[in-house]
């Protein structure tokens, strides 16, 4: 389904992302829509065009949302986890998103943090503060 | 037969119960006792499906206004393979794919019991004849909020609210006003320093409150309530966790109940910060199974404004039995 070619390709779209995007500017009209964020893209091509999070990134995350849920070290987790299914309760969610301000030094707004629901989104998020926040 | 549960013989203390004998298989005939109603169910005008539902899902009064009811399963209690597959056959396909989704047996169960709660439950306040509880429609608010489909299904326009851990589901009834509930586990620990925590997310005259608590499990403590009380009423108000962060409303403890203090920055100068405490809302706090505090929080009816809030408790396993847990009112 859906996330399942969402996950593949998030992990290899940081590395050809620059690539596919050249050819995207290229070529216009061969998309009926080009697609930002977690939508599906049209069709021809399933390939999100947007700044998905590095692999390490979710790793990181995925690491601190075990450890907030208790889960057993063996629980698989993807990127398309959804913290609900997890057992994340509004409490948990606001302590995995503490953890996620300490690990990568950033800050979260209350409303973006309400809004993650899955590892991949909480990853998105921080790699986008990170990048905005300015230099040293 | 059938491996049901045990029926544990007694029902809530102060509750008149006909006795029922442990070997019925159903209720062929039941007094029951809800508040000082007393109420025979005349099964002879039913047909047979209604009178099924009408046995195992005995009716119930409507909540009165200024009323809630709060009712609650104990997923520990509820270990009969035949009791969840009966309940699994209530749900509609799209809850029955989000419970598949949860991952684990115990999440699973879970998930099946909570929307086994809230069906149940509504199904039971239809007083016009009895309903199927897997007839209800559910939608969604502009917010995200769970509402029931009134207008679709010809049922009573009630509001409903629910809150799970791991141990214990709860479900909030209320009519005329909307209801939003939240339950924690008193022994939930936090992992992060409870004032770092509260400095972070909850107001600042809760933050003072809190730092004045020396000892750290009276803390926690009181962390862990204000979390309840503040998300019932993020969750009664129904838009959404953004329309109310909870760094802008402030929970006052007082002798009497709790009081919701909105804080308004009405200039740039933060000591000129004003606070509307006048309710608009009013707030239980109460503590269930001694295991977990339990949060009510519903909106003032302009009428009943400085009125105190009714809880009705009731713990459940549905199909099986009830128990009244206790009537109390809550001032603010």
């Amino acid at each position: 389904m859906a996330s399942l070619s969402t996950t593949s390709l998030s992990f290899k779209a940081s590395s050809i992302k620059s690539t596919r995007i050249s050819q995207v500017l290229r070529k216009p009209s061969s998309f009926q829509s080009i697609s930002f964020g977690r939508f599906q893209s049209s069709k021809s091509l399933r390939l999100q065009i947007s700044c998905a999070a590095k692999p390490e990134t979710v790793q990181k995350v995925s690491d601190i949302v075990k450890e907030q849920l208790a889960l057993s070290a063996d629980t698989a987790l993807t990127a398309e986890s959804k913290f609900s299914a997890l057992g994340a309760d509004s409490l948990d969610t606001v302590e995995i998103v503490m953890a996620l301000e300490e690990k990568f030094n950033i800050s979260v707004e209350e409303a973006d943090a309400q809004n993650i629901t899955t590892i991949q989104e909480a990853a998105d998020l921080i790699e986008d503060l990170v990048q905005k926040k300015p230099a040293a | 037969m059938e491996e049901e549960k045990k029926f544990v013989g007694g029902w809530g203390k102060g509750n008149k119960m006909g006795e029922r004998r442990p070997e019925d298989i159903c209720w062929k005939e039941r007094w029951v006792d809800v508040g000082s109603a007393v109420r025979l169910l005349d099964l002879s005008a039913m047909s047979q499906m209604q009178r099924s539902f009408s046995i195992d899902l005995p009716s119930l009064r409507l909540p009165s206004r200024r009323e809630t009811h709060l009712w609650y399963i104990l997923p520990d209690e509820v270990k009969s393979t035949s009791l969840l597959k009966r309940y699994s056959q209530l749900l509609s396909q799209t809850e029955k794919d989000r419970v598949d989704q949860m991952r684990g047996d115990e999440l699973k169960k879970n998930a099946l019991l909570a929307r086994t709660l809230v069906r149940t439950t509504i199904a039971r306040y239809q007083t016009n004849e009895a309903v199927d509880p897997r007839s209800l429609m559910f939608k969604k608010n502009m917010y995200g909020k769970p509402e029931l489909d009134w207008q679709n299904c010809n049922v009573q326009p009630l509001h409903f609210n629910i809150s799970h851990t791991d141990s214990l589901i709860a479900c909030g009834v209320t009519v005329h006003v909307p209801v939003g509930i939240d339950v924690e586990d008193k022994e939930r620990k936090i992992k992060h320093d409870v004032l770092t925590f509260a400095k972070r997310f909850y107001s600042a005259d809760e933050v003072n409150c809190l730092a004045t608590i020396l000892d750290p499990e009276a803390q926690r403590k009181e962390f862990i309530k204000l979390w309840t009380l503040k998300e019932a009423y993020v969750k009664a108000l129904g838009k959404g966790f953004s329309a109310a962060p909870f760094n802008t409303f402030t929970i006052q403890s007082n002798p009497g109940g709790y009081n919701l203090c909105k804080t308004s920055e009405i200039t740039a100068n933060p000591l000129e910060e004003t606070k509307k405490c006048n309710g608009g809302w009013k707030f239980a706090l109460l503590e269930l199974a001694d295991s977990h505090y339990a949060a009510v929080c519903t909106e003032d009816d302009q009428a009943d404004e400085g009125a105190p809030m009714r809880v009705i408790v009731r713990k459940t396993i549905p199909f099986v039995e009830d128990q009244l847990i206790l009537k109390e009112y809550f001032c603010n």
